[in-house]
């Protein structure tokens, strides 16, 4: 799949690749029905962005005729061609399971899909009555007679391109009557999937298929040829102007209203098109024919993960993993209180959020705390951290927000949480010119009889509740002098208060992240070359920085063991003799998204952990603000060494990169029990919980005065 | 600030009983703020420290006066700088300090740069001149000195180049015995060559020139010798050392190699500034001063045949925290200091230390007795302590008007620790010992604030009473006792038979002292016990 020249893997290839192992996971007949349609409408909506923002850029590059290559050694026009032949075979495969596996299994299972033609006649008045009430007065088609008539579609909207047959009222034209053409949109606001009355299970039917079955009513006495949903993708890819914005919030205005009306880089169709529909689309669109995917079912599959919110489907979807409290935070004492005593981990969503969002609340309502500072990046106006952090500003506390509207598809509504905050006093500073803030980080700043202290929670997530149930994680607090001044120099930096300090424990992107994580792996080498051990382990979401990845090779060359853990992208090449030999790449796709960044590096016996916001990717390392956080307390950092452990025993959702770029399950030995590390590290986290509970139970606790009263 | 003031309910419980400061360094190439706390143990801990380049030493510097645009640059940041103070709740005059360096004491439009900062950001920069810059040096260096044996037992040459001058110092173990501040700095460096419109490759010898030319007068001041430290502080070392310096510990100071400081700048000196600031992640002043500052380090050790620079992680805003957390920092050790170098000058000009060492601790004794009277502060005991040392240096030029002399004289010399109004203070205390009492007039008492006007006519009257004491010149009244008794001040002379001389001397020098405090003064002959009961 690459050029066997070059010792990278194309990233957009590798991309592909992890979205197929997301999409094996919805063709595993082990996981429950509900769970593998979730994650077949995730690579649909995986494949939405990649097209949007991947190769809407290297369509502009293709058409600026830019003949640069990649690390992998292709050109943009060679990337693409390989992108459409990978992308076709995907789609191919993501129907086949939707229609061939999972909708007749759902079926089974008493979850329907009806068809219009398939409706009883009791649904059939049913949608009659719902079109009348709900779709008609809402949906307005528009005829096209010439190009100017064609409407803005909004970006990956479904609409319906409806044929009519020629107007026969002009017999006097010599050509050949042209068929008329007409588009409804589908507004966002009528819902895609409608439920169906039935006696027994749960049936629904399609909006673009009701559409189609109730489609005269929009055209009275004229004959319709089809009726086809369509949707196109526009290109994401469009740089912020950032230098000549004075104000940030207008241009991401701006931004957004362009992205509206950018280029057009895919167009989905179904595949029971006619060809002169397609034609017309492909003429109005303006789209070469090799951007046009004809679809064998139903567009937009990641419609489909509503589904998963049905209730009395319990059987089809996983079994639950309640959070479990960390052992080492006793409900009844305050953060601080618990901070003050030590540092914590907490390694999220085997252990709950609640700690971090305790954390702030509290701030908010002390009279102590001055000041509290931090990052947040896809979030919500209901969010506790939001409420929270207004409630803190009300109560005159100083508080400071940086609020990311970089954060790509979700700018629309960042923008209005970010005012809202605003309004009540939080000072929001909307991002750092040139670099999208990543970095997760809170710090309060509290003033305490023995002086000023601060709490810091470092984390590898987002400030967001939601997917802190769904997504893996960890958090640090710490309250450790160094660590409250690095978080205050950051703050500082970036907010524009001071130019870069020098940082005590901490490592900044773009300042000096990246060049400590190679001064690190040159550390395991100089310790190779003096005859000790010396090995790195390191679990990342992307690893595409061709500094790093060559820093590896050295470092394999010269013999240190690497294994690593990286879900989604990786432009290493493993286990090519004389290049990589040392190196082992695993991806895990499991239940929950692997999206902590955890690293490790023996330095001689010292074993140095740390904890990231960062991928090793050249855009987090040169256009980001990332920390890179080091884990001092000895008894998290041998956590975290069995929690980076764990990954690296898995048999059951690994799967390995193989020299080729192609990922391939583990293979088994007879009898041996396969391992899952999800399931292992949700086992020991409930067990830690369990102990911890038994022995506090041990201890008679008695109600005492409140000495404050 | 977007943050509303707390009512009063949520005052914070805690809290109040550690003084937390924030200082303000407004230099020639970035305005720094710093914010420390002093912990029980009498620790000082910086809480925040935060850095913006500006481009005050530039201008000063070329055109000689502050562009507008910079000033307006300084408004912004210290504007930020006081939002940051208003987060931490440091509010009142005694917690901030704001002190600007050469750059804004040498601009043509000092006024209104510090018109327009108070007016915009309420912060009052006080711009400091070099002995008081010096005397602060010194307080940041203090305990570097204390905690490092190696420093403490060899002479050490303490520098500092700053991006407008340089500041030394010259101590034995941790006595000041030289302290001297020359406009030799980075920027001026950097300056000079620019005028010249020399070719780059002229850029160092046009330097060495120019930092030759005040190294002779250096080597002057303190002659090079054998075994002596070189401990150098500021920015543009401190980065030179996290780039080639050795920590043979965690907490000694990092040691740069003379040599290597040599190759450090043979490195850099060919690259343009933009190179370094990508290379280094430097700020575009500091770029631009790394060179010239280095080369000025390097220039030094060589002069001065030493091998290995110590790099001290302090700079002047360590001093001028210790200061405001310890109450104006006018420590034991650091009144010694300021007491040493006045007697140093005295005995420069000949002065009569017996009599000058008498007369300063009877002062002092006067002063102490009188503190409710008076309501000045320590920091005066030593202003006048220190202008009884010096009162009669003046006859080195001639007995006629040597009161006047002895002004001229110490006006026109350098005291460790003391500022040139601090000085001014000594010199008219010093002159007002005889004859003419303060008048409007007079030159330099009119130049005055009005405290230090009435300071001076206080610490003069008492100067008088003390050298009254003295009159005989021998030292014979020993131990004196004050004490007062309505309007008089009654000093008791235990053990001496005839004081009529003392007593004549008062009359002719006392008035000033009714004048001012309002109290007749009274000579007694205290009894013994065995004359009281007879």
């Amino acid at each position: 799949m690459n050029k066997p020249t070059s010792d990278f893997i194309n990233r957009e290839l590798s991309w592909l690749e992890f979205n197929q192992r997301v999409l094996d996971e919805a063709l595993d007949t082990s996981i429950p029905l509900l769970e593998r349609m979730m994650f077949l409408a995730i690579t649909a909506l995986n494949m939405d962005e990649f097209f949007m923002v991947r190769v809407g850029g290297l369509q502009l590059l293709q058409e600026q005729k830019v003949v640069s290559k990649d690390p992998s050694g292709m050109t943009a026009t060679e990337q693409l061609e390989a992108i459409k032949t990978r992308t076709h075979q995907m789609v191919e495969e993501q129907y086949r399971c939707f229609l061939d596996d999972l909708e007749p299994a759902l079926s089974e299972a008493g979850l329907k899909r009806v068809r219009a033609e398939e409706m009883t006649d009791y649904q059939v008045k049913y949608v009659q009555n719902y079109f009348e009430d709900e779709i008609y007065s809402v949906l307005t088609p528009m005829s096209i007679m010439k190009k100017e008539d064609f409407p803005l579609l909004a970006n990956q909207s479904l609409n319906i391109c409806v044929q009519l047959s020629p107007d026969d009222k002009k017999p006097e034209s010599e050509e050949e009557p042209q068929p008329r053409f007409a588009i409804i949109p589908l507004a966002n606001s009528v819902s895609r999937i409608i439920t169906l009355p039935t006696e027994g299970g749960y049936q629904y039917i399609l909006l673009e298929d009701l559409i189609s079955f109730m489609i005269n009513h929009f055209f009275p006495g004229q004959k319709i040829i089809e009726s086809v949903p369509f949707r196109i993708t526009r290109n994401a890819d469009i740089k912020l102007q950032e230098d000549q914005a004075s104000d940030l919030l207008a241009e991401m205005q701006i931004l957004l209203d362009a992205r509206k009306i950018s280029s057009c880089v895919r167009l989905e169709i179904s595949d029971s098109v006619t060809t002169k529909t397609k034609a017309f689309l492909k003429n109005i669109l303006e789209i070469k024919e090799n951007r046009i995917y004809p679809m064998p079912g139903p567009l937009h599959l990641g419609d489909f993960m509503s589904l998963k919110n049905l209730s009395g489907f319990e059987k089809l979807k996983y079994e639950s993993w309640p959070p479990q409290q960390s052992p080492q935070i006793d409900p009844s004492k305050s953060m601080f209180d618990l901070i003050s005593e030590g540092d914590l981990f907490l390694f999220h969503p085997y252990q709950s959020y609640e700690p971090v969002v305790r954390m702030i609340e509290e701030a908010a309502n002390d009279p102590d705390v001055l000041a509290i500072k931090q990052t947040l990046y896809r979030t919500s106006s209901d969010s506790p951290i939001v409420q929270a952090l207004i409630q803190a500003a009300e109560n005159g506390i100083a508080v400071t927000v940086i609020v990311e509207l970089k954060a790509r598809f979700d700018e629309a509504r960042n923008i209005n949480w970010a005012k809202n905050m605003e309004q009540s006093g939080v000072q929001v500073i909307y991002g750092v010119k040139r670099f999208k803030t990543h970095a997760k980080i809170c710090a309060i700043i509290r003033r305490e009889p023995q002086g000023i202290q601060r709490y810091v929670h470092f984390g590898t997530g987002n400030y967001n509740e939601k997917t802190a149930g769904l997504y893996s994680d960890a958090s640090l607090f710490t309250c450790k002098e160094e660590f409250g001044l690095d978080a205050s120099t950051f703050f500082n930096t970036i907010t524009g208060y001071s130019d870069p300090q020098k940082f005590k424990k901490i490592d900044m992107a773009p300042i000096s992240l990246r060049k400590n994580i190679l001064d690190l792996i040159q550390g395991e080498i100089e310790r190779k070359r003096q005859g000790q051990k010396a090995f790195i382990k390191a679990k990342l979401n992307s690893l595409v920085d061709p500094k790093i990845i060559k820093a590896f090779y050295k470092a394999s060359q010269l013999g240190v063991k690497i294994k690593l853990n990286i879900r989604g992208i990786c432009c290493l090449k493993p286990g090519i003799k004389g290049l990589s030999d040392n190196i082992t790449v695993t991806s895990i796709i499991d239940r929950y998204l692997e999206h902590s960044r955890i690293i490790y590096f023996h330095h001689g016996g010292e074993e140095l952990v740390y904890i990231s916001s960062a991928d090793w990717m050249p855009r987090n390392l040169d256009r980001r603000v990332e920390l890179l956080v080091p884990v001092e307390d000895q008894e998290i950092k041998q956590l975290m060494i069995k929690i980076l452990d764990t990954y690296f025993e898995d048999t059951l959702k690994v799967q390995i990169l193989q020299p080729d770029g192609t990922y391939e399950r583990a293979k088994l030995a007879k009898n041996e029990k396969p391992v899952q590390s999800q399931l292992k590290l949700y086992r020991e986290f409930s067990q830690m919980a369990k102990i911890a509970k038994k022995s506090r139970r041990g201890v008679f606790e008695t109600y005492q005065a409140n000495p404050d009263t | 600030m977007n943050a509303k003031p707390r009512s009063d309910s949520s005052i914070p419980s805690l809290g109040g009983e550690v003084k937390l400061v924030a200082v303000i360094d407004v230099g020639s190439t970035s305005i720094r703020l710093s914010i420390a706390e002093m912990d029980q143990d009498g620790t000082i801990r910086n809480r925040d420290r935060l850095s913006q380049a500006v481009n005050l030493g530039k201008d000063t510097f070329t055109v000689g006066e502050i562009r507008k645009s910079t000033i307006e640059d300084c408004v912004q940041i210290l504007k930020k700088y006081r939002r940051v103070l208003d987060e931490y709740q440091i509010e009142n005059l005694d917690q901030i300090r704001v002190v600007a360096t050469s750059a804004v004491r040498e601009a043509i439009n000092k006024l209104d740069f510090l018109d327009r900062i108070y007016s915009a950001t309420r912060f009052e920069i006080d711009p400091i001149d070099e002995a008081e810059v010096n005397r602060i040096t010194y307080l940041g260096i203090q305990e570097f000195l204390k905690s490092n044996d190696t420093v403490s037992n060899r002479h050490s040459l303490i520098v500092e180049v700053g991006g407008g001058s340089t500041e030394l110092l010259y101590v034995d173990k941790r006595d000041v015995i030289e302290a001297h501040s020359y406009r030799l700095g980075s920027i001026r460096l950097w300056e000079t060559f620019e005028a010249s419109g020399a070719s780059e490759e002229h850029f160092r010898e046009i330097l060495e020139t120019q930092i030759r030319r005040i190294l002779s007068q250096m080597t002057q001041l303190v002659i090079p010798g054998d075994k002596m430290n070189l401990i150098a502080m500021g920015g543009d070392i401190r980065f030179a050392a996290s780039q080639i310096g050795i920590k043979n510990n965690k907490n000694e100071p990092s040691i740069i190699q003379t040599s290597k400081l040599d190759r450090f700048i043979n490195k850099i000196i060919g690259r343009s500034v933009d190179q370094i600031v990508q290379k280094f992640q430097l700020s575009y002043p500091d770029a631009e001063s790394i060179v010239p500052s280095l080369l000025a380090y390097y220039m030094i050790a060589k002069e001065y045949n030493i091998e290995e620079i110590l790099v001290a992680e302090v700079n002047m805003r360590d001093g001028l925290q210790k200061e405001l957390l310890l109450e104006h920092g006018w420590t034991e050790d650091f009144k010694k200091q300021v007491i040493r170098s006045a007697m140093a000058l005295g005995k420069k000009f000949a002065f009569e230390k017996s009599h000058a060492k008498y007369v300063a601790q009877k002062s002092l004794q006067i002063f102490e007795a009188l503190q409710d009277e008076h309501q000045l502060s320590s920091r005066y005991a030593l202003l006048l302590y220190v202008s009884a040392i010096l009162h009669e240096i003046g006859h080195f030029v001639g007995s006629g008007s040597h009161h006047k002399h002895s002004m001229y004289l110490i006006n026109n010399s350098e005291i460790f620790g003391l500022s040139k109004k601090d000085l001014m203070i000594v010199a008219l205390t010093a002159r007002y010992h005889r004859r003419a009492t303060p008048k409007p007039g007079h030159p330099g008492y009119s130049s005055l604030d009005r405290e230090s006007r009435i300071a001076v006519s206080k610490l003069s009257a008492i100067l008088r009473l003390a050298d009254s004491l003295d009159r005989s010149y021998s030292q014979r009244i020993e131990t004196i006792d004050c004490h007062l008794d309505n309007d008089k001040l009654i000093i008791s002379i235990p053990n001496v038979n005839d004081i009529s001389l003392e007593q004549l001397a008062l009359r002719q020098r006392g008035q000033l002292f009714e004048q001012i405090f309002g109290l007749k003064v009274l000579l007694r002959k205290k009894r013994s016990l065995g004359e009281m009961n007879q």
